[in-house]
């Protein structure tokens, strides 16, 4: 079955009941996806390959309890992978380790690896405040600007209203635009 | 003056959404990191999880097992006293 073929509803079915390659296609419509959250979330490619796996292995080792009350499956795997992070997270600041700033080290779709070094200093600086934010609203920007998700997705996702996501959403704005004059980072226009 | 104020800060909002968009965007693993990926999950077969939600009939038949295991051991060990017992009698 084609990515084009795919009905979520029906693999979905199959893969409660253990089977094997209905799994597999989840996990191929989902890799990319999870990967990316916990790349923006973890900061580098390294710790994010071991999350995503993890973030699978668990979704398949309790795919038969998940059921469907309304909230989309990648939901339910977006919360697997928000647990997993935040226990990583957790383990990190108590073994007090050095903060990784090498992201990001992955060309971007559609770039070529010289336009990320030219992506300079000014995004590094907004990467590191963007990591400083409170998980959800670090949430709710990587659903935004990597997933080019709307309000709407992405409240079905954090379990909000849209209009709750809106405020939100403003709300983190206002915060780094405040961080950003504090720490006397003015970006030039486009 | 207020009023061009909440304009500039609007229009830093602005700004910054773009720089948002710029900084966060979509990284694409590689094949061979999903591949990799792939290998590392080890999806279980169909009878794998089915062997797992019906561990509790295997759990039957240990315990069924060591049971009648117990119960040949004592009727052995009885008619060897018995048995032993009736010749040093004798």
């Amino acid at each position: 079955m084609s990515e084009l073929d795919y009905n979520e509803e029906e693999v979905l079915a199959r893969a409660s009941q253990g089977d094997r390659d209905a799994f597999g296609q989840l996990y191929a419509h989902y890799v990319e996806r999870i990967f990316n959250y916990v790349y923006y979330r973890t900061g580098n490619s390294h710790d994010a390959e071991d999350l995503t796996a993890r973030v699978f292995q668990r979704a398949m080792n309790h795919i038969v309890n998940y059921t469907d009350r309304g909230v989309p499956f990648s939901a339910w795997l977006y919360r697997i992978a928000h647990n997993l992070v935040a226990n990583w997270h957790r383990d990190r600041s108590r073994k007090q380790e050095i903060p990784i700033d090498d992201l990001p080290i992955l060309p971007a779709r559609g770039e070529h690896p010289e336009g990320n070094l030219v992506r300079s200093q000014e995004q590094e600086a907004l990467l590191k405040m963007i990591r400083k934010l409170p998980p959800e609203r670090q949430n709710l920007l990587i659903l935004k600007f990597v997933e080019d998700m709307s309000n709407a997705e992405i409240g079905r996702i954090m379990g909000r209203s849209e209009g709750a996501v809106k405020s939100l959403y403003h709300r983190t704005l206002l915060a780094l635009r405040d961080q950003l004059e504090d720490q006397n980072l003015i970006f030039e226009g486009e | 003056m207020t009023k061009r104020t909440d304009q500039t800060r609007e229009e830093d909002l602005d700004m910054l959404e773009a720089h948002l968009a710029g900084t966060l965007k979509r990284v694409t693993p590689s094949s061979d990191l999903v591949q990799r990926l792939r290998g590392r999950i080890q999806m279980p077969t169909r009878t794998e999880i089915t062997v797992r939600l019906t561990d509790w009939r295997r759990l039957l038949l240990v315990f069924g097992g060591v049971m009648s295991g117990m119960m040949l051991i004592v009727t052995l060990a009885r008619a060897f006293y018995h048995f032993t017992g009736r010749r040093s009698a004798a």
